[in-house]
């Protein structure tokens, strides 16, 4: 034993003693108090993840109105890839009429639809057959999976992701990463000594450039879950405990798959995007199963810096090192040479951020958001990973887009207003369902700002007064298709002691014209003349049945004095087109929970609120406005031997151009004007019924099932008179009534108008 | 004689009953018609149809419910039941809605009846106007106890059926059911009331043969 003499250095060795072992034992306690802290605090990891949206998805079967060219340009929305042989789910091949497909898998609501391989033909009228490849079978009906349209994240981080399971991505990029990454991986014990020398070294003499890394997986997992950004040593040194803990408690599995998840890879706008199974989507618009090496090299290579190595800005800088990593990869043994050289050659394939399938519809993202935020509680949607359905068509969309894009600019052209003056906002519907398939709320068709289809309420204009005539032509004992009605001057003192005296838009007056052709031509005063007449609260309550609520009790209601959006308009012309029944227009079908268990399901909802027969009447003057109306125009553009209904609107000045109507199958509903509410020079003819005609016509709209329901009576009429007409007239319309409202005198030209008992004796005897 | 049976025709409808319409209707279907409408010899004022009140959610069925065959164009032959379809096959449908419908009919037998509505659902957008589909989705809702939408499906399909008293007769069976629920209200004994006369009118046309059952849908 040594003995020490000096009694100072005894101390001083005693107290050193008692104070390491004091330190020790702090640190051990320290110690596990950290472990407990990184074990409660990895539990309690839960994957933000946002609700996915998804468009409907597109229906195949024999007769199916879509010919190979559009199912191909389907498939390349759906990021699916042309190639010579189908490979592997999400590749085609084209040769001529024919088209074959590798589907994916996908999970619906009412149970999985495997992968297939499919060969499909079509003629001009659409799909033509639909079978299995290697069997002559025929299938009646299958579904494309899906588009990913957007995802539903919280606000307050942004964060957005996909989560995918190391079982289920190509053992390729795990590899990848690791190599890249951290080599040492497999064997370390959470922090990689010699890493670490490695760093300091270099970040000693490298002065004051780009500090070097160092840091395993595991330390990069805990400084993302844990951590702030801060670079100290005191953080780096609870980093470096915290991991060695982790790996004590976690595999190294669990570890590389909440990596895979937890890594930012990039950023879009206020969205944060991490994890590769969002990234793969992101970037390259298909699922990460469906990565070539290349891809996989270009997400793991951009992991070490998403705003450095950001592929879309930086294209050269993210290639160098793509094929960097590509090198490791081959040095590592997970490709061939000669795979690196062909996978070097390939561009980078990342998707334009346009058409990279998330958040291309921000109108309709918006709409999605609002309907469900009063199902769910806003913190699951933002983190529960749910998976929402919906009604949107991105086919239907895209031709809403596309005429909007192409169609302000030509009527700007026209009115010699500056480029740019105008805005716009579209809404398409279902007739039967109220499935809103598109909608646009912005002439920049991708900008996520003010929602016209949604937030302008502007005033709708004559697209009000189709319920006027409504309401008339609901007492057939007053008023049909053929009454005759006063074009006369209207001057009228209001309750509040002010004068109102509509005007005309043409400023004429046209003496007696029948009621269809007031509604048709858009004449306001006989309007306000049977709108008195009927009475005010007649008209506010079928607009309201219809689906609007609340629109003032004012005559002035009678010519649209009723402010409203788009979208309710569709929702109170969606009434009229389904013959009276309404059903609340809706975007959203089903949501699942991520693990792809049903939730809720939003089926069709309808209730009669609407006459049937009045509203056929209605629906027919309304085709006549198309016929020889204010919206003869479109007869040019439409499918001829078609009927479609519909209805201009214009306001005081010319403020707003709008135009609504239908066909059987779609209801589409377009405004046109300027946001600080100047005139604009367009009437609704002018400007909206350009787009919408256009667009009917693209969206291969059928036209109105001529058939009168039960409770209509149809009748040959003498146009003059609006009369029972026979062959003794020179014209005969065919015109509809309700049942026991057909007019009961013949017109004066008609044989039967003259017939006497003596005639009818002849008739008999001839 | 022509001349006489277009005035009956066109003027019988009106003040008969329900039962001696159907008479009139089959009556008039073996006839021919001749085009061009006679003029009405009483100048009697027939009540105009009543409506439902606009603002109330539903009808009030009792006043809604139509002509028990619907009234046909003035010089139109009318249609005898037979030459209507009674199945949603022989309706014309197409393989991809049969198809879904085959489907929604194993969901059903499985105590699916949520499932079936989606199929259903996916049907009507493939051919919204198929009113066998909407019936089906109307029976559908009936065995989910949603009577507001059975009735509300169940009328659709009615307000498609252009006339198919096949489809009529499931369809006011459904809203006899669906009204019924809530007790025998007038409402509900109108509804059955239509049914039941369907269904004989049926019966005497077709030879006592016999009626469709319920579901019209294989």
């Amino acid at each position: 034993m040594i003995r020490i003499k000096s009694p100072l250095l005894r101390w001083l060795l005693i107290g050193l003693a008692i104070s390491f072992s004091v330190g020790l034992l702090g640190l051990s306690f320290w110690l596990v108090r950290l472990d407990q802290d990184v074990r409660a605090r990895y539990a309690g990891v839960r994957w933000v993840l946002p609700a996915q949206v998804y468009a409907s998805p597109l229906e195949l079967y024999p007769g199916a109105r879509i010919s190979v060219t559009e199912l191909r340009r389907e498939l390349e929305r759906l990021g699916y890839r042309a190639s010579d042989e189908l490979t592997g789910p999400g590749t085609f091949a084209v040769s001529g009429s024919e088209l074959r497909v590798d589907t994916r898998a996908f999970a619906f609501w009412d149970g999985v639809q495997p992968e297939m391989r499919l060969a499909l033909k079509s003629d001009a009228s659409g799909l033509t057959s639909l079978r299995a490849m290697g069997s002559d079978a025929s299938i009646d009906l299958l579904r494309l999976d899906p588009m990913l349209i957007g995802s539903i994240y919280p606000s307050h981080s942004g964060e957005d992701r996909v989560l995918v399971k190391l079982s289920e991505v190509p053992p390729l990029l795990p590899a990848t990463l690791i190599r890249v990454e951290d080599r040492a991986f497999a064997d370390h014990f959470g922090i990689s000594p010699k890493g670490i020398l490695r760093a300091a070294v270099s970040n000693l003499f490298g002065g004051r450039g780009r500090k070097q890394g160092g840091s395993t997986l595991t330390q990069q997992l805990i400084k993302n879950l844990f951590l702030s950004n801060e670079q100290s040593y005191g953080r780096k040194i609870n980093e470096a405990l915290m991991a060695i803990l982790l790996e004590r408690h976690v595999s190294k599995d669990d570890i590389l798959e909440a990596y895979l998840n937890e890594v930012w890879l990039g950023q879009d706008g206020s969205r944060a995007i991490h994890g590769f199974g969002l990234a793969s989507q992101f970037y390259f618009n298909k699922p990460l199963n469906e990565l070539r090496p290349a891809e996989i090299a270009l997400l793991v290579g951009i992991a070490k810096g998403p705003t450095v190595y950001n592929p879309r800005k930086y294209p050269e800088r993210v290639k160098d090192r793509r094929d960097l990593v590509l090198q490791l990869m081959e040095d590592g043994g997970l490709i061939r040479d000669d795979e690196r050289e062909a996978e070097a050659l390939t561009p980078l394939g990342v998707q334009n951020s346009v058409a990279g399938g998330v958040e291309r519809y921000p109108a309709f993202i918006d709409l999605v958001r609002r309907q469900i935020k009063g199902l769910y509680r806003e913190e699951d949607l933002g983190s529960e990973g749910l998976r929402i359905f919906t009604t949107l068509d991105p086919r239907a969309q895209e031709r809403l887009e596309a005429r909007i894009i192409a169609d302000l600019p030509d009527l700007e052209k026209n009115r010699q207003l500056k480029p740019g003056t105008l805005q716009a906002a579209g809404v398409v519907t279902s007739v039967e369902g109220g499935e809103v398939l598109a909608m646009v709320g912005d002439r920049n068709v991708r900008y996520p700002g003010f929602n016209r289809a949604l937030d302008s309420q502007r005033p709708i204009g004559s697209l009000a007064k189709p319920f006027v005539y409504l309401a008339a032509l609901a007492d057939p004992g007053r008023y049909n298709l053929y009454s005759s009605i006063a074009d006369e001057a209207i001057d009228l003192k209001m309750p509040n002691g002010s004068r109102w005296a509509p005007k005309n838009y043409d400023r004429q007056l046209h003496g007696n014209v029948p009621l269809h052709v007031a509604l048709a031509k858009s004449y306001n005063l006989p309007t306000v003349r049977i709108g008195l007449d009927i009475g005010v609260d007649r008209v506010h309550d079928l607009i309201e049945a219809a689906g609007l609520q609340g629109p003032p009790r004012l005559p002035s209601m009678f010519l649209g004095a009723i402010n409203a959006s788009p979208l309710d308009v569709a929702q109170i012309y969606s009434t009229l087109a389904a013959s009276g029944y309404l059903t609340p227009l809706l975007a959203i079908r089903e949501v699942m929970t991520k693990e792809g268990q049903p939730l809720s399901r939003y089926s069709f909802q309808l209730k009669q609120t609407l006459p049937e027969g009045p509203v056929y009447l209605t629906t027919w003057a309304m085709q006549k406005v198309i016929e020889f109306g204010t919206g003869r125009w479109a007869v040019s553009v439409l499918p001829a031997g078609q009927k479609f209904a519909g209805k201009t609107g214009t306001t005081d000045d010319a403020r707003d151009s709008w135009f609504a109507g239908f066909g059987s199958d779609r209801v589409a509903v377009v405004w046109v004007g300027r946001d600080d509410n100047k005139p604009v020079g367009l009437d609704g003819a002018a400007g909206a019924l350009r787009i919408w005609g256009r667009l009917m016509r693209d969206l291969d709209a059928r036209g109105i099932d001529l058939t009168p329901p039960a409770g209509v009576e149809e009748a040959q009429i003498d146009p003059v008179t609006g009369l029972l007409a026979d062959e003794g007239c020179a014209a005969q319309v065919t015109v509809p009534f309700l049942s026991g409202a057909l007019p009961k005198d013949y017109a004066p030209c008609a044989n039967a108008g003259q017939s006497s008992p003596l005639d009818w004796l002849k008739d008999i005897f001839r | 004689m022509t001349l006489f049976l277009t005035v009956t025709a066109a003027r019988k409808p009106r003040v008969l009953t329900p039962v001696a319409l159907v008479a009139v209707a089959l009556l008039a279907a073996c006839v021919a018609q001749p085009t061009v409408p006679t003029r009405p010899e009483s100048t009697q004022q027939t009540q105009p149809p009543a409506l439902p009140p606009t603002t109330a959610p539903a009808p009030a069925p009792a006043t809604t419910i139509p002509p028990l065959l619907p009234t046909q164009p003035s010089g139109r032959p009318q249609p005898s039941a037979e030459s209507f379809p009674k199945t949603l096959a022989a309706a014309g449908t197409g393989p991809a809605v049969l198809a879904l419908a085959r489907q929604a009919q194993t969901f059903r037998s499985a105590g699916r009846p949520q499932d079936a509505l989606g199929q259903y659902e996916r049907a009507l957008r493939i051919e919204p106007k198929n009113a066998f589909v909407w019936q089906a989705m109307a029976e559908t809702h009936l065995a989910l106890h949603n009577v507001e939408q059975a009735e509300s499906a169940a009328r659709k399909s009615n307000s498609l059926a252009r006339g198919n008293p096949w489809l009529e007769l499931g369809n006011w069976r459904v809203i006899a059911a669906a009204l019924g629920v809530y007790g025998d209200s007038p409402a509900a004994q109108a509804a059955r009331t239509r049914a039941d006369e369907i269904g004989s009118a049926l019966a005497a046309s077709s030879g006592g043969g016999a009626l469709p059952a319920a579901s019209a849908v294989p």
